[in-house]
């Protein structure tokens, strides 16, 4: 029950991030679908306690392997599936944070939720770069079956 | 290949390279492009993007085209049809004249979802899966609601003032005053986690992770660019946030 709550809710936050940033419309559902299970795994490990890398790198993957999918099935450009499927997993708010702890005087925390940013960014690009790997040969098979 | 039509295709390359970047396109998805419909064109031409400016240079000839730019907000929309005319010139479904009459169009046609869309988009980005059963429902409900108000403040503001930043000041200062102003009329129970979530359609989580691929993929100096940018972005957020606190307080005394 816990899960379908974090998967309709992930899969509106997607939708609605890709209706701010104007992303053609054909791409909407696979992108909700990509942001929706990503968000979904990475609710799955960070419950079992892992470090915040793990879970931001597989969310990566994934996001990467079925954007990819999605891009070829509906004949749009990647980036449109990643930006809007990004937004419940890339470190913004914490960004934030640490900004406003930085302007208040509060350099200790400032510092860790910096370091931290730089951790989950460093996560979900590794994750983009992995999976573009395995996606190649995925775009190939898809773009083949499509042809015959 | 005569001069005009070289001026013609490094001129065509550059709107379409400033169209992709202004819209929220990766660089090398710019560089590629712009590549492709030269060589397409029958000039060789090679291109270099930063965040800042597009380099058109013919490789043939000293000649090289400058377009300088701002970073722009995300507009997908218009990636993607540019993205569909490169393609069909490529394949030759379209000949240099039509491609450079539709790129035209592309950059005047104004194309974006409706208002009331982009304002229920707001609301439910600020909606953050990250705090789900963490925090109240009211509280989730709340920032909805201020997350919309929170957007339109900014955009607004950014339409009508022209000083970098300032819709950014304005919408976390905002966001952060109505959250605690219905905190104190006990309309909702954590101030805090109401400010973080509704400002998810302001913070720049998705240009920072952009910025590191970028780094990643070579493209470092618009990569840090990108990052500095979503410092900026960050920062100025947090102080809208933070004058939200200090008039509050001066107001409230609490």
């Amino acid at each position: 029950m816990k899960l379908l709550i974090e998967f309709i809710v992930s899969f509106l936050s997607t939708v609605g991030f890709g209706i701010i940033t104007n992303v053609p419309r054909r791409a909407l559902l696979p992108a909700g679908i990509a942001g929706s299970i990503s968000w979904i795994c990475y609710y799955l490990l960070i419950g079992n306690g892992t470090h915040i890398f793990l879970p931001n790198f597989v969310a990566a993957v994934v996001i990467g392997v079925l954007g990819n999918i999605g891009a070829v099935l509906r004949k749009v450009p990647v980036n449109t599936i990643y930006v809007p499927s990004l937004v419940s997993l890339v470190p913004g708010a914490i960004i934030f944070l640490g900004m406003k702890n930085f302007t208040s005087g509060n350099t200790g925390i400032a510092q860790q939720e910096f370091l931290n940013t730089v951790l989950i960014a460093l996560a979900l690009a590794l994750g983009f770069l992995c999976s573009e790997a395995v996606a190649k040969p995925i775009r190939a098979k898809i773009q083949e079956l499509n042809r015959s | 290949m005569d001069r005009n039509h070289e001026n013609q295709v490094i001129e065509l390359c550059g709107q379409v390279g400033k169209i992709l970047l202004v819209n929220g396109a990766e660089i090398p998805r710019v560089e590629e492009t712009v590549e492709y419909i030269g060589h397409s064109a029958g000039v060789a031409i090679s291109c270099y993007v930063t965040l800042t400016a597009i380099f058109i240079s013919v490789d043939t000839e000293p000649m090289t085209h400058v377009v300088k730019t701002n970073p722009g907000s995300f507009n997908l929309q218009k990636v993607d049809e540019i993205n569909e005319l490169s393609r069909e010139f490529v394949a030759q479904e379209i000949g240099f004249d039509e491609l450079s009459r539709h790129v035209a169009q592309v950059d005047r046609k104004v194309i974006d979802f409706n208002w009331p869309s982009k304002i229920i988009g707001a609301g439910l980005v600020s909606v953050a899966p990250m705090l789900l059963f963490r925090t109240a429902w009211s509280d989730l409900a709340m920032a909805f609601w201020i997350g919309i108000v929170g957007y339109l403040a900014a955009m607004y503001v950014k339409k009508i003032a022209a000083i970098p930043f300032i819709g950014e000041v304005v919408g976390g200062f905002s966001v952060a005053l109505l959250a605690l102003l219905v905190v104190h009329f006990g309309w909702a129970n954590n101030s805090n986690n109401i400010i973080i979530s509704a400002l998810m359609p302001l913070v720049p989580g998705v240009p920072i992770t952009n910025a590191f691929r970028e780094i990643i993929a070579g493209h470092l100096i618009s990569g840090v660019m990108r990052t500095i940018n979503a410092l900026l972005v960050a920062g100025f957020i947090g102080s809208g946030v933070i004058l939200a606190g200090l008039l509050f307080r001066a107001v409230f005394g609490v």
